[in-house]
C-alpha cells in the first residue's frame, strides 16, 4: 500500500468521523434509533470514498502515465496533439443528436410546439363545453340574473346602470316605447317593419288628443290593470285588432307593444340601430344564450 | 477541413457563429416576417384619423389606456378579439401600453359610437358612474393639426412605403384604397369630409358649425380615430 492510498483511508475516516460525531451529538445513531440519520451517513461514506479514490487515480496516471499514438501534423512551440480516435459513447450521442435534431427540426417543433394561441383555443373550447352543459336547462330567473351581468358589462356603458339611457343618452329600456314616440306614431303612422311586417301602421287610427294620450299613457305603463280609460281607448282605436288586446302583438301582423320581444333585441344586439338618440353598435361577440339572457332582462324591465 | 479551419481563426468563427445561430434563423425568421406583415383588413390611417392618433398621444390616452388584447377569455370577452402583431403594422410608434388603469382600446370601434364618445369626453362620469377619467373639455375648443397628421403620411408613404393610393385585400375579398391627397390643401379638403360625417353623429351644435365653418375640433379628429380602432 503506497503513501497516497493511505493517505485517502485517512482523509475519509476523518471525514467520515467528523461527520458522524457533529450529527450524531445526542447518540440516537449509536444506538439504532434513527435509522434515515444512519442512512445517511451511510451514503456520505459512499460518496467520500469514490470521490477519494476517483481523484486518486488520476493523480496517478498524471504521474505515471506514458501517452502513445499517433502525432497530428501540427504542432504549437512544441506542443503537439495525437489523433485519438472519437470515444464510442461520444460517437453514439452524436449520432444519437444528430437523430434527434432532425426529428425536432421537422415535426417536434412545428408540430407538437406549444403556442399561445393554441393554449386560449383550448381554454376557450373547455369554457364553452362547460357553459353549455351548464345553462343546457336554464330556467328563467337564472336566465334573467345572466342577462343582467351581460347588462352590466355590455349595455350600461350607453343605457346606464338603471337602464334608463342616462338622461336621453341611450334609449330608455325601462319602457318598451317613450311617450313621445307613440303619439308621433299615432299621428304619423309607421312602416319601418322588417321583414316580419307587410304594409305599415295607418296614421290617425285616433284623432283625439285626449285619447291618443291616455292610449300612450296605457302603453307606457305596460298595460295596467286599473287604467281603464287608456284599454278602453286602445280598444277604441283599432289598436288591438293588430297589437292584440293586451299589447301582445300578432305575428305576421302587428308587433309586441307591451314588452320587448326576444326577436326583436337579438335583431337590435346582432345589427345594432340607428335612431335620433345615436347609433347603436352591433353586438356580434354574444352567444346565442347571451342574446337570450339580456333580451330576457331587457323584457323584464319593461313588466 | 477542420484542420483547415483551425488554421483560419476568421472562418472558424464565422462557422462557429452560423452553426449556432441556424435554429433561430430558420425557426425565428419566418415567423417573425410573417405575423409583422399587416393582417388583410388592416389599413393605414387618413388624415383625419392619423390627426386624431396625434391628439391621442398628446393628451397621453396610452398613459392610462393600453391597445392589445391578451389571448386569454376573460379579454376577448370583453374586448373583442386578441390582437395580432400585423394590426399595427401602420402604427408608428404602436400604443401598446403596459398599464391599463382604463380599458383597452384596440377594438373600441367596435362598441363605442362617435355620441358616445362625445358624451364621455365631455364628463365621463355622465356615462361611467364612478369612472376615474377626467373630462377632456378642451378638446371641443381646440382644433385638430391636419397639416402634421398630412407630412407624416407623405413621410411614411415615401420612407416606409405605407400602402396610401393603392388596392389593399380586404376581408371579404374586395380591395379598398385609403387615398392620399397629393398636396396640403387636397388633404384638408379630404379631413373635413371626413369632419362632415362625425359631426353629423353628434350633438353639440359648436362643433356642428364649427365643422361647417371650415375647421376641426380635436374632439372630431380623437373620435374619427378612435372609430377606426377595429
Amino acid at each position: 500500500m503506497n503513501k497516497l492510498v493511505l493517505y485517502g483511508i485517512i482523509f475519509v475516516v476523518a471525514l467520515v468521523g467528523a461527520t458522524f460525531a457533529i450529527l450524531d451529538a445526542n447518540g440516537a445513531m449509536a444506538q439504532g434509533k434513527d435509522v434515515m440519520g444512519q442512512l445517511a451517513i451511510f451514503g456520505a461514506v459512499a460518496i467520500a470514498a469514490i470521490s477519494t479514490f476517483v481523484i486518486i487515480k488520476y493523480i496517478r496516471q498524471m504521474q505515471y502515465d506514458t501517452a502513445t499514438g499517433e502525432l497530428a501534423d501540427e504542432n504549437w512551440d512544441g506542443i503537439g496533439e495525437y489523433k485519438n480516435e472519437l470515444p464510442f459513447g461520444w460517437a453514439v450521442i452524436f449520432l444519437g443528436l444528430t437523430i434527434w435534431g432532425m426529428w425536432y427540426f421537422l415535426i417536434g417543433y412545428p408540430v407538437n410546439a406549444y403556442s399561445q394561441i393554441g393554449e386560449y383555443n383550448k381554454e376557450v373550447a373547455i369554457h364553452n363545453a362547460e357553459f353549455e352543459a351548464k345553462h343546457a336547462n336554464m330556467d328563467a330567473a337564472t336566465l334573467k340574473d345572466m342577462g343582467q351581468s351581460v347588462f352590466i358589462v355590455q349595455c350600461a356603458p350607453c343605457h346606464g346602470l338603471q337602464a334608463d339611457g342616462m338622461d336621453g343618452k341611450a334609449a330608455n329600456l325601462n319602457h318598451r316605447i317613450e311617450k313621445a314616440s307613440i303619439v308621433h306614431t299615432i299621428k304619423n303612422g309607421a312602416n319601418n317593419m322588417k321583414t316580419d311586417f307587410a304594409g305599415g301602421m295607418p296614421p290617425m287610427m285616433l284623432s283625439d288628443d285626449a285619447d291618443i294620450d291616455a292610449v300612450a299613457n296605457y302603453i307606457v305603463d305596460g298595460f295596467p290593470d286599473g287604467n281603464s280609460t287608456g284599454a278602453t281607448a286602445f280598444v277604441n282605436g283599432g289598436c288591438t285588432g293588430c297589437h292584440g288586446n293586451q299589447g301582445e302583438g300578432i305575428p305576421y301582423v302587428g308587433p309586441k307593444l307591451n314588452g320587448f320581444d326576444i326577436a326583436m333585441v337579438s335583431s337590435v344586439l346582432k345589427d345594432g340601430k340607428k335612431s335620433s338618440i345615436g347609433t347603436m353598435p352591433a353586438f356580434k361577440n354574444l352567444t346565442n344564450i347571451q342574446t337570450k339572457a339580456v333580451a330576457a332582462y331587457v323584457s323584464s324591465l319593461s313588466k | 477541413m477542420f484542420h483547415w479551419l483551425e488554421k483560419h481563426p476568421f472562418f472558424f468563427a464565422v462557422g462557429i457563429f452560423v452553426t449556432i445561430s441556424f435554429a433561430g434563423l430558420v425557426e425565428v425568421l419566418p415567423n417573425f416576417v410573417q405575423q409583422s406583415r399587416p393582417v388583410i383588413g388592416t389599413k393605414p390611417y387618413t388624415t383625419l384619423q392619423l390627426a386624431g392618433r396625434h391628439v391621442y398621444i398628446k393628451n397621453s390616452c396610452n398613459a392610462c389606456h393600453s391597445q392589445l388584447i391578451r389571448p386569454f377569455k376573460s379579454e376577448t370577452d370583453r374586448y373583442g378579439d386578441y390582437s395580432l402583431s400585423g394590426e399595427y403594422a401602420y402604427d408608428r410608434p404602436f400604443l401598446w401600453g403596459s398599464k391599463r388603469t382604463g380599458p383597452d382600446l384596440h377594438r373600441v370601434g367596435n362598441y363605442r359610437t362617435t355620441d358616445w364618445h362625445e358624451n364621455h369626453m365631455k364628463n365621463p362620469e355622465a356615462v361611467v358612474p364612478g369612472s376615474i377619467m377626467p373630462g377632456y373639455p378642451w378638446l371641443f375648443d381646440n382644433l385638430a393639426d391636419i397639416d402634421t397628421a398630412y407630412a407624416e403620411q407623405v413621410t411614411v408613404m415615401n420612407a416606409f412605403n405605407v400602402p396610401y393610393n393603392a388596392d389593399l385585400p380586404q376581408k371579404d375579398g374586395s380591395t379598398a384604397q385609403v387615398k392620399l391627397a397629393s398636396d396640403l390643401a387636397g388633404a384638408q379638403a379630404s379631413a373635413l369630409e371626413e369632419a362632415k360625417k362625425v359631426a353629423a353623429d353628434m350633438k353639440d351644435q359648436d362643433i356642428k358649425d364649427t365643422v361647417a365653418a371650415g375647421k376641426i375640433p380635436e374632439i372630431v379628429a380623437l373620435i374619427a380615430y378612435l372609430n377606426s380602432l377595429k
